[in-house]
């Protein structure tokens, strides 16, 4: 069993930028200079966090874009808290896939929260590449969501805030509180004691 | 066929020395590795008619369904395995033809390179094309590209058409299988392996029968990230299907592949290497791993690497692995950077274990100052986080017992250990390189033990006192040896006549290539050594490994 109180999966196009997002938040770094390298399968981090005056273990999965990986996307949102699904404003491609991730999520967790990150925001920015999806277009699509934001994990521009508003409304959540009070209570009988640095990676 | 080497080549049976009255170094009775010979394998698959070909590819019963009804975790995904496997069956669509099983080696005197110079394909002259000592292309049978080891596959949609012709042709008009076209200085070696059509282009001293070895590598590579099952429905579906959507990612694993098999004597001898341990330390892994793992009942195998070699390897009773598995994680491993991040949580498909399913796998570094990297293997999609848990005690336990200094003194080749420096040890200066296989257990030893993270040639790099200037060595790295080896490893793995010493001495450099029940050495000595001599220093050497074995071998088999 987890030993995490919230599950958040990250979902989205190969390239994206799903792995920097995570990396920046959970270690505050970017290595711009790593050739790119596609994740595998997926990756699971923790990281622990601070909301309404207490402590709370958030458990990430990072997961792999590309299509090979499509029908074992579906065992990581299983079970999920929240999902932040990724799309690089400069790529209209990762956008038009995102409507994929938004039925299958719908399908497999319907009650789940889901928030839009547009990412590379840094290069939007400085207009190195042209922006492919139009600010208006995101604001209609993510009027039903839970929340859009545009990071950068180059700059760490607003990653800190997603992820900080993503556990702030689960915190805010009554009913699921009571999942993860109740999921706190099976751990504690379960396995007694001596869990403590468990979620660290 | 034959090598036409002008060098003094002897055959001869091999001669009774003292060594042999004992266990070979290394030899188990029970092992970790399914010691299949692997050459015997590719020499039955060239021979094969269309048929054979055709029905070795349909799924045998699935090792992973047969674990999940044991362990009674009749699952979803059993259900979803037996439903997929109907339409696994390849249509024979051969079925009319009568096999042939004789050879179409068509030996042309001007060979597909003129062919694509009066094809006027400009790409195929272009710097990234030309002058490489190996290509290797893969293409579906409909002709698409899905890899080019140099250039852009893209580009070379014409030069697929035309090998997907000459496959097709040979096979309808000629019911037979194109195996090689041979030039002066070039070979081309094809294997159709279900929808996919595997080409090598060599000028390297390889033979058919390597290269046809490598071309399966490269298709097995394909399938641990696919399964047989999932790329044999795709093109039955689609038969036009642009399969690189689905291999992203994969193409460099490809990559590395192939260079890892140019490099490492380890895929020419079908064996595995073993990081040097004391015998107490790897016991200490082992049972920590053991101690870990054994409530989790799903678990197939648990396996620790570092720099691609084997630390250790738990399974379930019953179960082994195969040599070319272990090699297919451990270019996995060396090649995915995002491995050392964050646990991994990936669906693996081992072609020898089970082609037909993914195991899932839990991929791990053990902790941020040591570079061993543990994979546990279960039937089980949901088992992460019990995997994570034992991850974290199996490190803590390591951490505690100073196994992870035991793992970085080998990795980093402390001085002081005897396996750092072999020929240093053993104290013999005449031998400039060997290497050792154990056939029991498939596990390799050679002089070089991390050739391929360190290419420098040590014996240069530890030049001491001036004597090897005095020996005036030709600066080769354990490559230029293995390569070297080549040509005597065929010898010896020759399915007609195959030899079991090979004795050759020239101005270059003495080589005595010695196989027996137990073992396949390789020694490469100074040139101009006398037989007598050689074979002594021969026998001094199995000396040195039997009497290192439990460091540099893995004595047992240890089981959940
Ligand atoms: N300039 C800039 N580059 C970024 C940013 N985020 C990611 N990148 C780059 O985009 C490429 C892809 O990033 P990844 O994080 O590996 O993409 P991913 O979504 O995890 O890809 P998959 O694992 O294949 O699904 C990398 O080369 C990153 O360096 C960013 O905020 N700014
Ligand atoms: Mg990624």
């Amino acid at each position: 069993m987890s030993r995490c109180d919230f599950k958040v999966v990250l979902l989205g196009c190969e390239h994206v930028g799903k792995t920097s997002l995570v990396i920046r938040f959970v270690t505050c770094s970017f290595n711009g200079n790593a050739p790119y390298q596609n994740t595998i399968g997926a990756a699971f981090c923790a990281k622990k966090m601070y909301s309404k005056g207490r402590d709370f273990n958030v458990g990430i999965w990072d997961t792999a874009g590309s299509e090979r990986y499509e029908s074992m996307t579906k065992t990581y949102y299983r079970g999920t808290h929240a999902a932040i699904i990724c799309y690089d404003p400069c790529d209209i491609y990762s956008w038009e896939r995102l409507q994929h991730w938004m039925r299958e999520l719908r399908i497999v967790e319907e009650d789940c929260k889901v928030y839009l990150c547009g990412t590379k925001k840094d290069i939007v920015d400085s207009g190195a590449a042209a922006r492919e999806v139009s600010e208006e277009t995101v604001a209609n699509y993510s009027k039903g969501l839970n929340g859009h934001f545009l990071t950068s994990s180059k700059t760490g521009e607003n990653v800190e805030e997603l992820f900080q508003k993503v556990v702030d409304d689960c915190v805010a959540d009554l009913k699921l509180m009571k999942d993860v009070e109740e999921h706190r209570r099976q751990l504690i009988t379960i396995e007694p004691v001596k869990h403590k640095r468990f979620c660290a990676c | 066929m034959a090598s036409t080497s002008k060098d003094n080549t002897n055959n001869c049976t091999a001669e009774q020395s003292n060594v042999t009255d004992t266990l070979e170094p290394g030899a188990c009775s029970e092992s970790i590795l399914n010691p299949t010979d692997s050459f015997e394998e590719f020499a039955s698959e060239m021979s094969s008619s269309l048929q054979d070909r055709d029905s070795s590819l349909t799924a045998k019963g699935s090792t992973i369904s047969e674990i999940q009804s044991e362990i009674g975790e009749s699952s979803k995904e059993n259900a979803q395995m037996k439903n997929t496997k109907s339409s696994d069956d390849l249509q024979s669509k051969d079925g009319a033809m009568s096999a042939s099983a004789s050879n179409s080696n068509l030996t042309e005197q001007n060979g597909v390179d003129e062919d694509c110079d009066n094809e006027k394909d400009d790409y195929l002259q272009s710097p990234e094309l030309v002058n490489k000592e190996k290509h290797v292309f893969i293409l579906s049978s409909a002709g698409k590209p899905i890899y080019s080891r140099y250039g852009n596959e893209d580009k070379l949609a014409g030069l697929c058409g035309v090998i997907q012709a000459l496959v097709s042709f040979i096979e309808e008009q000629n019911q037979d299988i194109l195996r090689s076209i041979n030039t002066k200085d070039c070979k081309a070696v094809f294997l159709v392996k279900g929808p996919l059509i595997l080409v090598a282009v060599s000028k390297s001293n390889e033979s058919e029968t390597q290269l046809v070895l490598q071309l399966t590598y490269a298709f097995n590579q394909v399938v641990s990230m696919l399964t047989l099952t999932q790329l044999n429905r795709i093109f039955e579906q689609r038969r036009n299907y642009d399969l690189r959507r689905l291999l992203s990612g994969v193409e460099r694993l490809i990559d590395n592949l192939l260079v890892f098999m140019e490099k490492d004597p380890a895929f020419l001898l079908g064996a595995v290497r073993c990081l040097p341990l004391p015998e107490k330390a790897r016991e200490n892994i082992t049972n920590a791993i053991i101690s870990a793992c054994n409530k989790i009942r799903d678990l197939v195998f648990a396996i620790m690497i570092a720099g691609n070699q084997l630390i250790t390897l738990v399974r379930m009773k019953k179960y082994t692995l195969h040599p070319s598995d272990i090699h297919l994680l451990f270019n996995l491993v060396r090649s995915s950077e995002s491995f050392k991040t964050a646990e991994s949580w990936t669906p693996i498909c081992l072609p020898k274990f089970d082609a037909t399913g993914f195991l899932h796998g839990h991929v791990s570094y053990i902790s941020e100052d040591c570079q061993a990297c543990l994979l546990l293997l279960t039937v089980q999609r949901d088992a992460f986080f019990p995997l994570s848990q034992a991850k974290h005690t199996i490190a803590e336990k390591l951490r505690r017992s100073n196994c992870l200094v035991a793992i970085n003194d080998a990795l980093n080749r402390n001085e002081e250990l005897p396996t750092t420096n072999p020929l240093k040890h053993i104290g013999i200066p005449e031998i400039r390189h060997f290497m050792y296989k154990s056939k029991s257990t498939a596990q390799l030893f050679t002089s070089d033990p991390i050739s391929l993270d360190r290419l420098q040639d040590y014996r240069t790099r530890h030049k001491e006192g001036g004597d090897i200037t005095v020996k005036k060595i030709e600066k080769l790295s354990d490559i230029d040896y293995v390569r070297n080896y080549r040509k005597f490893c065929s010898q010896i793995h020759c399915t007609s006549i195959p030899a079991k010493l090979i004795f050759r001495s020239n101005s270059h450099d003495t080589v005595i290539a010695w196989v027996t029940n137990g073992f396949e050495l390789y020694v490469t000595f100074d040139p101009l050594m006398e037989k007598d001599q050689a074979i002594r220093a021969v026998d001094r050497l199995i000396q040195w490994i039997k009497k290192e074995e439990h460091r540099i071998f893995i004595m047992n088999a240890p089981t959940f």
